[in-house]
């Protein structure tokens, strides 16, 4: 099994799938092992951050309940106030965007930083295949799922701030797939890299602003 | 008014109307002015003032969701803080931990944009470094000696004349102009701001844009490493005759122009291709400096 065979079948590979072919792969090419090590690493990491939601609002509002008995807070408005951390308040179930977008941060550029050669390279140098689900179109799904998300939180919270974050996130998705082509079609260029890696930096930066707990 | 005007019955129906315009006005004009006090009430600006005392490289950091922050060096050691309220519906919450302080505008309920609003005014001692926020700016600082950073969305940032310091800029499309800088460690990140940087020279400068215009014009010091990348925005570096650089130039789908003769490089990490990168020495090639746009259009142009 070569190493564009095996990675067709990544996804089945992180599902569990334990077939003999792919085992044998596994152990004998060190590229794939630890490319299906990170990936595992990436995806435990934010299954972990999914399921550190905060506690329910009872308990924010027992913490809350003692604290003002102490008069350690005050009523600065009517409506209902939990104490959790700014960011949830605010966000919510979005808060958790920012750390996945830099957990995918730090699994791009471990992507993007691993040394290319023999089938791999050769692998990331033919064409997306059509039809298959290559870790490249569901990243592509899953960012345009977060787009969305971040962006109608920004229409929540700050709604005349909305088009400016939607415009900002075209242009850095733009970049982002122009930055990934040319490190499809040029993989040993370090200055593709370092535009993919810009790319990525830049995109977290805007999630942070957008998620940012301080801010409107 | 309006009385007379019933008493004189059904004959008189100018005098009527008249009335009940006349008093139709006044009850506008009470309206008027009640409206007016409650905006007063409600709009009337609060001008606070604190003062700390703090040991020697104290740290600020001052968050205002909305309204701009400018800071500037004090005498001694002092932090003097003075802040305009635009209404009730925002409070200022303060702390002192040591040398370190916590400012932040506090938003209540029913706060805007415009009632939200606070204008800081800062005073630090010159070592202090300060972290400022603001979704709509401008932010400013000058003259200081410690590590600045300043973030907002939509914020102008404006930082002149420091020296030997961190500069951390970000902004989403805020415009940023850093004008002499000395000995910096700048590093600048926009989305879509223009980014203008003028007699900025320290041991590594990096400015990294997606959409936004790169500008510099300075020198590029005498020994640092210079980063300006964007997507789309152009880059144009303007430098003196006697620069001394070993430049990098490379738009990989618009055009680069050099007004400069210079020594070509043997070994580049990627082809050079006539009109749309350039490697090469300058001088005596004592900074390194990289411009890179992916569709941007670069100039290095000589002052």
């Amino acid at each position: 099994m070569t190493c564009a065979e095996f990675q067709q079948e990544l996804p089945d590979v992180l599902e569990g799938a334990s077939r003999a072919e792919l085992e044998a792969h596994l152990r004998s090419c060190p590229n794939c092992s630890e490319l299906v090590s990170d990936l595992k690493a990436i995806s435990e990491q934010a299954h972990q951050l999914r399921e550190s939601e905060e506690p329910s609002p009872r308990v924010w509002k027992s913490i809350e309940a003692a604290l003002r008995q102490e008069g350690l807070i005050r009523d600065v408005s009517t409506e209902p106030r939990f104490l959790a951390p700014a960011s949830r308040r605010r966000w919510g179930p979005a808060a958790w965007l920012v750390p996945i977008a830099a957990v995918l941060m730090v699994g791009m550029v471990l992507f993007i930083n691993r040394p290319l050669s023999g089938p791999i390279a050769q692998r990331s140098r033919q064409p997306e295949l059509g039809g298959i689900s290559t870790p490249a179109s569901m990243s592509a799904r899953a960012s345009n799922d977060d787009d969305r998300q971040v962006l109608s939180e920004v229409e929540r919270h700050a709604p005349l701030m909305k088009s400016a974050y939607e415009d900002n996130l075209k242009n850095v998705n733009a970049y982002i797939r122009d930055a990934q082509s040319s490190v499809d079609q040029n993989p040993d260029d370090g200055d593709a890299r370092q535009y993919l890696m810009q790319a990525y930096e830049q995109k977290a930066m805007l999630y942070e602003m957008a998620l940012d707990r301080s801010l409107p | 008014m309006v009385q007379g005007a019933e008493g004189c019955g059904a004959h008189q129906p100018q005098t009527v109307g008249r009335g009940l315009m006349e008093s139709m006005q006044r009850v506008t004009k009470a309206a008027v002015v009640f409206l007016v006090c409650v905006g007063i009430l409600t709009f009337a600006e609060t001008r606070k003032e604190y003062r700390f005392t703090v040991g020697p490289k104290a740290s600020i950091s001052i968050v205002n969701q909305y309204g701009p922050i400018s800071v500037k060096p004090s005498p001694g050691n002092q932090v003097v803080i003075t802040a305009i309220l635009r209404s009730d519906k925002v409070e200022i919450d303060n702390d002192q931990s040591g040398s370190r302080i916590d400012i932040k505008s506090h938003l209540l309920t029913g706060a805007t944009a415009d009632n939200g609003r606070v204008d800081y005014q800062v005073l630090i001692p010159a070592d202090a470094s300060i972290s400022m926020q603001s979704a709509t700016g401008p932010l400013r600082a000058e003259k200081l000696g410690g590590d600045l950073t300043l973030e907002g969305a939509g914020a102008l940032v404006d930082v002149r004349d420091v020296s030997n310091v961190h500069v951390h800029v970000k902004t989403m499309n805020g415009p940023v102009t850093l004008t002499n800088i000395q000995e910096g460690h700048v590093e600048i990140s926009s989305v879509s701001g223009d980014v203008t940087l003028s007699s900025v020279s320290g041991r590594l400068v990096q400015v990294s844009s997606t959409s936004g215009k790169i500008h510099y014009d300075g020198d590029f010091g005498s020994g640092g490493e210079y980063s300006l990348t964007s997507h789309s925005g152009d880059i144009d570096a303007t430098i003196p005759p006697d620069a001394s650089v070993d430049v990098t130039a490379r738009s990989i789908r618009g055009l680069v122009e050099n007004d400069f003769p210079f020594t070509p490089k043997t070994h580049t990490t990627f082809p050079l291709v006539a009109g749309s990168s350039f490697a090469g020495t300058i001088g005596k090639a004592a900074s390194s400096v990289v411009l890179r746009t992916f569709s941007g259009k670069i100039r290095l142009k000589k002052r």
